[in-house]
């Protein structure tokens, strides 16, 4: 019986903290890769320290986290304070229960709410940008609040309430009672509150991602919208070093709330005692905490002022949306780029200007952000078939390329895409094209060539197929020749079956699970983007051999730099823009995204063909005997609605049956 | 005697429509040992509240060394408390809770220093300055919430129900010792209790209150003696009350008989109650006894026993050292000054017979504290 219970307790923590273990581990790998461990290393810390662009949002995350937390600490004391003196019994219980709904409602709504709640009082006061740090910080004060009151309400409510009608007996003044016998009593437990609001904002993704505006990211959210590529492992080396954090608050104030810290302290003051040393007067003890508050309050007006000079309008302010991890941004001895405009700009033009540079996972995030009003951006980068919508719905400007320049060094092969026939909103970024990998240790190279490989029963239960229904239903209509833009079922009824045929050999329907099962060899054939093969083919075992090819017809896609109508500084993102095609930026870019550029800057400079490698050259740029017909007939387009909910449900159907 | 330090004008306070102090009128005077004695929810803690500044009364003042203080606070009263449950600062050690009231009147150190020891000492606790007061025992705890009042030197100590938490025999040391601390400071003490002998052995003057009235002010021995009414004279020891009629001065019939007394100013066949201790009765053979009656229970308490005689149907406690046996005839004899008259009053029948005593009962009376709101 003991035994056995002992047996529980250990596989409990072993299911409570393995997944903490091998994140801190994986942390120390040599390689990129989740699945294989290739030797003790370093590199992530310093690739994180390296990282900018993470540390900014680390240090947005901490400060956003610090005054939180300070201002809802100090809200939520007066707030119990309050609900425990009122005479009313039902107002008392009504308040209590009021200030538990943010508590129990779900975050979504929450910050839904919120959010609706900035834009509308925003726009009531003639507002641009509805969505700011302050908006921010009030959303994360209003969810930290009710922990903070849990914490101090019952703590009152245990206080002898004739404690500060002594002290006030004893000469103090309401005030002074409330200062020096009541706060004193009730410190435990707001610090534990504080402790808690700040691990609780610091937590936070949902609502921050509702309530954040332009110029401030915060951690989670920039995790979150890495999802372009994969999470880099420098984020394992952060998340090691916020659990260890974490940890060491918890500990701090176990010690201080614990009967363990209150023997350690009695045990302190005898001790001094028995030295005859003279105990602390309360006047000195007095001086230490009006300091020590002191203290804490520069510090948060302080990091308030940083934080909203940090997104004042002083210097001009270019609001930048894109991708994650989809720009140069320094690590591993990479340019940084925004950097490198905000200083090339200075030397250009003898002001300073201030590049906001925020992230998105998806063109539909994008979509939603920019569509609520809430924010309002200079420069983003959607993909093609946004674009064309964003034309449509009268959401983009027209570009004045007397300001871009460099707009003449796009081939040629971009210009009268079906997005953007009169090239008049957008300057394309990157591109990428969907392929089929493989692991050439297992797949005959005569099997190799075509979408057939998707179907081969030679390889069943190790393919994979896209997660997600468009990429999906493409792969079959490619390889049967049919419409990938078709409006009518027909089409799409016959992928389905074929669909249904592949499954049996098929080993999982994946999306950034394919990195880690392609890496390690758990699967042999996979269709992905290029850009993406070149990833794995850093972290691949040794026991595997990624090669890729196209088959034909394929499906491009491309993205590209555009302003939106919301846009405040038009020439200035104009400037970026151009600045973001010329040579240096330009390669930079593409050698850290390792997607094609459609710059000729770019693919024509001997330097990036060197850094490239004649192999990655020949995947990246082949040759494909027209690529604006190829792109025009094959790429994806928008779909109405109705189709797109048809093959949602065809979807439904293949991954229910 | 000597100067009146406070005076309560017709104070009426009453709590979410419930009057919990009806039109009281008080003097409280110098070097006074006072005690405010009545059961649970009389008002007497409220009464002291008032007087401690935190509660305001809804009618009526509270005067100061002839000063109006309806609306002072609390910290700019001279006059300390002493709470019921204590309310040492849990964060403070023994002596940083003494020395809080000289911290707040920035009093220089050294004189802190010197009237903290001279405190300590007042209470015996010398060589405790150091000591968590949350380690301390009750009775320390009550030592220092003492001589944390009187480190400041009020006018006025209040005690509300200091001694309910302490055990019977360290009441008793504590009473002494609260006496012997009155003495010799010199300072006014308004003690709460609801315990009849501490009020009795304690006090210079105790004011009897229930239902937010005062029933009597007097000495102890006075309102022992001669108690003004039916519940005056029940809370206050043990007394048989019957109903009776006062034929004449110094006459009074009672339980069938005519009895002498020394009870004069009555009108001629007035109903009146009249008070008998129990110790005041003494037990004779029955062809001797005055009055007549049958022994129902018979209770050892120590010192003496407790018998209840059933006259004539009403149930009458005697305390004797003589021995008698349950259903035992006996006869009672009560001399003239053992007779106490009292006019009718809204008490009368409500209390004096004994016809359902019993120990329990006694005790739930006897609750340990009492809550005023």
């Amino acid at each position: 019986m003991k035994r056995a219970s002992k047996i529980f307790t250990a596989l409990m923590f072993i299911f409570l903290f393995a997944p903490i273990a091998i994140l801190l581990l994986f942390s120390f790998n040599e390689a990129r890769s989740l699945s294989v461990f290739s030797g003790f290393s370093l590199k992530w810390y310093r690739e994180l320290l390296r990282d900018t662009e993470t540390l900014k949002t680390v240090r947005n995350t901490l400060v956003l986290a610090v005054c939180a937390a300070g201002v809802s600490t100090v809200m939520g004391t007066a707030a119990a304070v309050g609900i425990h003196r009122m005479r009313s019994r039902y107002l008392r219980s009504a308040l209590d229960m009021v200030t538990n709904i943010p508590m129990i409602n779900p975050d979504i709504i929450t910050g839904i709410s919120m959010m609706l709640m900035f834009v509308f009082v925003s726009r009531l006061l003639g507002l641009a940008n509805s969505l700011s740090f302050v908006t921010l910080l009030i959303a994360h004060i209003t969810f930290c609040l009710p922990y903070v009151i849990l914490q101090v309400l019952p703590k009152l409510r245990q206080m002898d309430a004739s404690l500060p009608e002594a002290a006030m007996d004893l000469g103090c003044t309401p005030w002074g009672a409330f200062w020096k016998v009541e706060l004193p009593e009730l410190m435990p437990a707001i610090v534990t509150g504080m402790i808690m609001a700040f691990t609780l904002s610091l937590d936070d993704f949902v609502i921050s991602y509702f309530t954040t505006g332009t110029g401030f990211q915060t951690l989670p959210i920039r995790i979150y919208n890495m999802t372009k590529k994969t999470v880099t492992p420098d984020m394992y080396a952060l998340a090691t070093l916020i659990f260890f954090v974490i940890l060491a608050l918890l500990l701090l104030s176990n010690l201080t709330d614990s009967e363990d810290g209150q023997k350690v302290r009695a045990a302190r003051r005898a001790k001094r005692a028995a030295g005859r040393r003279a105990p602390m007067s309360p006047r000195t003890r007095r001086i230490l905490y009006a300091g020590g508050g002191t203290l804490a309050l520069a510090a948060l007006a302080a990091s308030l002022i940083f934080a909203v000079t940090e997104t004042d309008d002083r210097p001009p302010v270019l609001n930048v949306y894109n991708w994650g991890e989809y720009i140069s941004d320094g690590s591993e001895g990479s340019m940084d780029v925004v950097k490198e405009f905000e200083s090339w700009y200075r030397q250009q033009y003898g002001r300073p200007v201030q590049v906001n540079y925020t992230t998105f996972a998806s063109n539909e995030d994008m979509y939603a952000k920019l569509s609520s009003g809430a924010v309002s951006y200079d420069v983003i980068i959607p993909s093609d078939y946004m674009i064309a919508r964003m034309i449509a719905e009268d959401m983009l400007l027209p570009l004045d390329f007397d300001n871009i320049p460099n707009a003449q060094y796009i081939s040629d092969d971009f210009r009268g895409l079906y997005y953007d026939p009169d090239n008049a909103y957008s300057v394309p970024y990157a591109y990428g094209v969907v392929g089929v990998i493989y692991n050439a240790n297992v797949v005959d190279q005569a099997d190799t060539g075509t979408w057939d490989l998707l179907w081969n029963e030679k390889y069943a239960g190790q393919i994979l197929q896209f997660n997600n229904s468009r990429d999906a239903f493409g792969t079959a209509m490619y390889r049967a020749g049919l419409d990938v833009n078709a409006d009518d079922h027909g089409p799409w009824d016959r992928a389905l079956d074929d669909l249904l045929e592949q499954r049996s050999v098929v080993r999982s329907y994946v999306m950034d699970e394919v990195y880690n099962m392609m890496e390690s060899g758990e699967a042999a054939v996979a269709p992905y983007y290029a850009g993406d093969y070149f990833t794995m083919l850093d972290a691949q075992a040794d026991t595997v051999d990624l090669r890729f090819y196209y088959p034909e017809p394929t499906n491009f896609y491309i993205d590209a730099m555009c302003i939106p109508s919301c846009c405040q500084n038009k020439e200035l993102a104009e400037t970026f823009i151009n600045f973001m095609l010329s040579e240096g930026p330009a390669i930079a870019n593409a050698e850290y995204t390792y997607y094609a550029s459609p710059n000729t800057l770019v693919y024509e400079n001997q330097a990036y063909i060197d850094y490239m490698g004649q192999e990655a050259m020949d995947i990246l740029y082949p040759d494909w005997g027209g690529f604006t017909e190829k792109y025009n007939a094959y790429a994806y387009r928008n779909l109405p609605f109705d189709t797109l909910n048809y093959i949602n449900s065809l979807w439904e159907t293949l991954k229910i049956n | 005697m000597a100067n009146k330090i406070i005076e309560l004008r017709n104070i009426t306070k009453s709590f979410d429509g419930q009057v919990v102090l009806d039109n009281i009128s008080l003097d409280i005077y110098d070097n006074e040992f006072l005690t405010l004695l009545g059961p649970s929810g009389c008002g007497k803690t409220t009464l002291l509240r008032l007087i401690g500044g935190f509660e305001t009364p809804d009618a009526g003042d509270i005067l100061f060394m002839g000063q109006r203080i309806n609306d002072l606070p609390p910290h700019k009263r001279n006059v300390n408390t002493v709470f019921q449950r204590y309310a040492l600062f849990p964060h403070l050690n023994v002596f940083d809770n003494v020395a809080f009231a000289l911290r707040e009147r920035k009093v220089p150190r050294q004189e802190i220093d010197q009237r903290v020891e001279e405190m300590l000492s007042l209470v015996a606790l010398t060589g405790f300055e150091h000591r968590s007061v949350t380690r301390l025992s009750g009775g320390q705890q009550q030592r220092v919430a003492i001589a944390r009042a009187l480190v400041g030197r009020p006018r006025v100590l209040l005690l509300d129900e200091p001694l309910a938490a302490l055990d019977l025999k360290l009441r008793k040391d504590m009473q002494q010792e609260l006496k012997k601390i009155q003495k010799a400071t010199g300072i006014t003490f308004v003690f709460v209790t609801h315990d009849q002998e501490e009020a009795l052995s304690m006090s210079d003057t105790i004011v009897v209150i229930s239902e937010g009235r005062i029933q009597q002010i007097g000495a102890s021995q006075d309102v022992y003696n001669e108690p003004k009414n039916a519940f005056v004279a029940d809370f206050i020891g043990e007394s048989n009350i019957v109903d009776g009629v006062m034929r004449q001065d110094r006459s009074v019939s009672f339980s069938g008989q005519t009895f002498v007394c020394v009870d004069e100013g009555f009108a001629p066949n007035e109903p009146v109650d009249v008070v008998v201790r129990p110790e005041d009765v003494d037990i004779v053979p029955p062809e001797a006894g005055m009055l007549r009656g049958v022994v129902t229970s018979v209770t050892f308490m120590g010192v003496h026993y407790e018998v209840i005689v059933d006259i004539g149907g009403f149930k009458w406690m005697i305390q004797t050292t003589d021995f008698v046996d349950v259903d035992e005839h006996i006869g009672l004899v009560i001399e003239p000054d053992a007779i106490h008259i009292m006019k009718k009053s809204e008490y009368s029948g409500l209390y004096g017979d004994y016809a359902s005593f019993s120990n329990e009962f006694d005790e739930l009376s006897d609750a340990e504290s009492e809550a005023d709101e």
